[in-house]
């Protein structure tokens, strides 16, 4: 049993799996559309986004949302593998979810949206050609860089968690006093007990906010 | 009703499993292509494997994204990037403490995602009009804006500042780059990352040919991300 697991582990990390993960993300953020399309509810995307295909939906020009979206797309494909992280919020969520929809509707290809199955499949091919593709100008980056770089950003990385507490605190401080106090008070009791200070902070200016609200 | 509810489980699953497994290779990257986001990589480490503030920072943004599928059907982009990842390392964290044997596991992430994934999406797809609005709207009005503070300015600052204090070479270089990714991307996290690894390589191994290749592709990059992006028609080209 745990060799399995050790062995699923390293598959997974391995990056000959990496067009197969895109394959099933793609596939559930495409289908996501075919559900927003079908039943109003559904796609995975921020509000104004998601209106720019309404948009499209609306009238037939789909311009501003495959402009808009393919350009992340792009953008994040060729950073990914440049970085290590492909952000998924403008390349999966904003170029596969709307992007792709939106040129496939103004080219008139309704199917692969009208049709759940078909929107899993062609998600899931999206993905895996992403996915090769990201892996390709991975392979096709120089050697001879440092490894050290990797370090500082990682750093970087971790160290970025640590400002999230106090934003919070600020946040819900500007938004109303009870929100305030359950915030700064649930980040106190948190950090006495040794837990990270996000947490505390969100869940008393939830609670405060939410009694002052509802009485 | 049964098919939306078929479909959201069906989708909830691939999607959570895949994202979660994804976001626990960035703790293995740059060695595993990973994906994610740099921000839901230090909010994840910001919860520092407890699993209460796991689950509470989900929570928050699954009130706003509730309140985003009623208005308007739009799950928002936290279903992936903050809930589901939030929500699968919590659960694995409520048995075993250690991160590197939950959060970091991928074979371990890809089950309990894809399982928080369906019951997220199917909630939101179904049942999100029973949270009450008021609840969602302190959620929003509180977590949006620390939200975005921390995107914009803060990570690009604590990147701005790890660079300078990684030596000469990797300051200017993430300055330059990192102002340029600013002003073209909205955002100078990539291009400061970018300028650290171009620093840090002329710094350890000289002005190398992969330096060279390496610099040929970043600028053609960010010549193509500024056309998609619509960059020269705002200079007037």
């Amino acid at each position: 049993m745990e060799t399995t697991n050790k062995n699923l582990k390293a598959l997974l990390l391995a990056n000959k799996t990496f067009p197969l993960l895109m394959a099933l993300a793609c596939a559930a953020i495409f289908a996501g559309t075919h559900l927003y399309i079908v039943y109003g509810t559904g796609a995975f995307n921020e509000i104004f986004v998601v209106q720019m295909l309404d948009e499209g939906l609306a009238t037939g020009d789909y311009a501003a949302a495959a402009g808009f979206a393919t350009g992340f797309l792009l953008a994040r494909i060729l950073e990914g593998p440049l970085v290590g992280i492909l952000d998924i919020g403008g390349s999966l969520m904003t170029g596969v979810g709307i992007g792709i929809p939106a040129m496939l509707l103004a080219a008139g290809i309704t199917a692969p949206l009208d049709n759940f199955g078909l929107s899993l499949l062609t998600g899931a091919g999206i993905g895996i050609a992403l996915g090769l593709l990201i892996i390709a100008v991975r392979k096709a980056m120089p050697e001879g860089l440092s490894a050290s770089g990797t370090d500082v950003m990682m750093g970087a990385g971790n160290k970025t968690g640590r400002f999230l507490g106090p934003l919070i605190i600020i946040s819900a401080i500007q938004f109303s006093i009870p929100a305030g106090i359950g915030a700064f008070v649930g980040a106190a009791i948190a950090y006495s007990k040794d837990r990270p200070i996000a947490g505390g902070a969100i869940l008393g200016a939830m609670l405060l906010a939410g009694v002052f609200a509802f009485m | 009703m049964t098919g939306l509810i078929i479909k959201s489980i069906i989708i909830g699953l691939l999607g959570g499993g895949a994202i979660a497994a994804g976001a626990a290779r960035m703790f293995h990257s740059p060695e595993s292509q990973a994906m994610g986001a740099f921000r839901t990589l230090g909010e994840l480490n910001a919860c520092k494997g407890d699993p209460i503030a796991h689950f509470s920072f989900g929570m928050g943004f699954f009130f706003n994204a509730a309140a985003a599928a009623v208005a308007t059907g739009a799950l928002t982009q936290d279903v992936f990037h903050r809930i589901v990842p939030n929500f699968a390392a919590g659960a694995l964290l409520l048995k075993n403490k250690s991160v590197e044997e939950t959060l970091y596991d991928p074979s371990k992430m890809i089950v309990t995602g894809a399982i928080s994934g369906a019951v997220v999406v199917t909630f939101l797809n179904t049942l999100a009009s029973v949270i009450p609005e008021q609840l969602s709207l302190i959620a929003k009005e509180i977590l949006s804006p620390a939200a975005s503070l921390m995107i914009n300015p803060v990570m690009p600052i604590i990147f701005w500042l790890a660079a300078l204090d990684a030596g000469k070479k990797t300051g200017v270089w993430a300055t330059i780059l990192g102002g340029t990714g600013q002003m073209i991307m909205g955002n100078a996290v990539p291009g400061l990352v970018l300028g650290i690894l171009i620093g840090q390589s002329i710094e350890e191994k000289g002005f190398n040919k992969a330096v060279k290749v390496m610099l040929g592709i970043i600028i053609a990059l960010f010549v193509i991300i500024a056309y998609f992006r619509g960059f020269f028609a705002k200079l007037g080209l």
